[in-house]
């Protein structure tokens, strides 16, 4: 068992070692600018999204965004989103976003970071806001994002609530972003949460899940580490009012999760048909 | 990209500057506008900045705008200084008895290549009824006042 266990100790820091630092000027706002256009026509074209009430982030500072994510590993609401940020305050503004240590350190998605992608952990994020930035989080994470497609219009962040004491610490507003439709571009099926326990993903990778879903182009999708073509499903998107921290991280957070599950309900009752919206 | 639509006011020129000539005004008349916001304290005029975006597609399109022209009763243009290229002009010119002729331009480029360039031409039918509608509230906006 030790010969076991000093095997897992040694792959997991290979992946940490590959996880990049986080550096805040690998943002790089004339590519995110030049990209604008070809994320405008998917957003518009593909996903006819619709991303609402961007005047309730406050005008500058900085400002930690929390929403609810869906989609797998493919999830649009993300780059949508980012779109709409970049759009309306201007690519000049700094806006960054926290992803999953194997997203980040994953070699073809390199440009990820350029867009200002870095990887999710305190440290990371403290920078980003002191540095005076927007930051987007998803807490849910790779937990919320593989919920079986029938839950898809549930907020469900699995309990994580370290955002609150970020947003405390760093004394900024809370802005909570809702959105639908993700968890319509695949059927997910289970987030085999007990295959990643199975295969020690959990230790080695951070991998809460190894998630099932029928998706495009593989059919059965096991893991989706390799991403699939996301359904054209309609996207929306609704900024809400600022959150203040006040209260104790549970009472925040309940206050947050409340706010995100009504404009996902209010977001959700507009669609009439899955994927067509 | 450039489009350009233009209708008949059944008011004097007057009448129209008063509402073409104060970009404060604009949220009144202009059609799928987002936001339009003073970016500084200058009185409407030259050098005046606003930020603006108007719902093209999925999300807000636009950016900090600076006025460039200010001819009284004639012209207000403006180009835009973050964002996508952008030049608007609104054109008041005689049509007659008691009438005025408005033209409204926009032009716009967007970044990226080819794919600024699809952009462009996917986005000119949406940007084109926008600019139709605009003219179309501005009409019905001076014409109810005067």
């Amino acid at each position: 068992m030790g010969s076991l266990g000093d095997v897992m100790e040694w792959a997991r820091k290979q992946v940490a070692s590959r996880v990049p630092k986080a550096d805040l000027d690998q943002r790089d706002p004339d590519y995110i600018r030049d990209q604008l256009p070809v994320t405008w026509l998917l957003a518009s074209l593909y996903f006819r999204a619709d991303v609402t009430h961007l005047d309730r982030i406050p005008a500058e500072g900085p400002v930690l965004l929390v929403g609810n994510h869906s989609g797998g590993n493919v999830p649009p609401d993300t780059f949508v989103f980012t779109l709409a940020f970049c759009s309306y305050f201007g690519v000049e503004r700094p806006f960054y976003q926290l992803a999953h240590n194997l997203v980040v350190s994953a070699p073809p998605l390199g440009w990820l970071r350029k867009f200002g992608t870095v990887a999710a952990n305190p440290e990371n994020a403290r920078l980003a806001l002191e540095s005076g930035a927007a930051l987007l989080v998803y807490p849910g994470g790779d937990y919320e994002v593989f919920r079986p497609s029938w839950e898809g219009h549930k907020v469900d962040f699995g309990g994580r609530m370290g955002y609150v004491r970020l947003a405390r610490e760093a004394g900024v507003p809370i802005v909570p972003v809702a959105s639908v439709g993700g968890q319509e571009t695949a059927l997910f099926l289970n987030r085999g949460q007990w295959l990643a326990k199975l295969l020690f993903a959990d230790k080695l990778l951070r991998l809460k899940s190894i998630p099932i879903s029928l998706a495009l182009p593989w059919g059965l999708n096991i893991s989706d580490l390799a991403g699939h073509i996301p359904l054209p499903a309609k996207i929306a998107i609704e900024v809400q009012e600022p959150v203040d921290v006040d209260g104790d991280d549970q009472a925040v957070h309940d206050k947050v999760v409340a706010s995100l599950q009504a404009g996902v309900d209010r977001l959700a009752a507009r669609r009439r048909f899955p994927v067509i919206g | 990209m450039r489009v350009e639509r233009h209708c008949v006011i059944n008011a004097d020129r007057d009448t129209v500057w008063k509402i073409v000539g104060d970009p404060d005004a604009y949220p009144s008349f202009m059609t799928s506008l987002e936001r339009w916001e003073s970016a500084d304290d200058k009185p409407p005029g030259v050098g005046s900045r606003y930020t603006v975006h108007w719902k093209i597609g999925s999300v807000p399109v636009g950016g900090l705008i600076e006025v460039v022209e200010f001819d009284d009763l004639r012209d207000l243009a403006w180009v835009g200084i973050t964002g996508v290229t952008l030049r608007g002009r609104i054109r008041l010119r005689d049509a007659g008895e008691g009438r005025t002729k408005v033209t409204f331009r926009l032009s716009y480029q967007a970044p990226g290549g080819i794919w600024g360039y699809i952009a462009d031409r996917v986005a000119v039918r949406q940007v084109g009824r926008t600019t139709a509608s605009t003219l179309k509230r501005l009409k019905a906006l001076v014409e109810s006042n005067d």
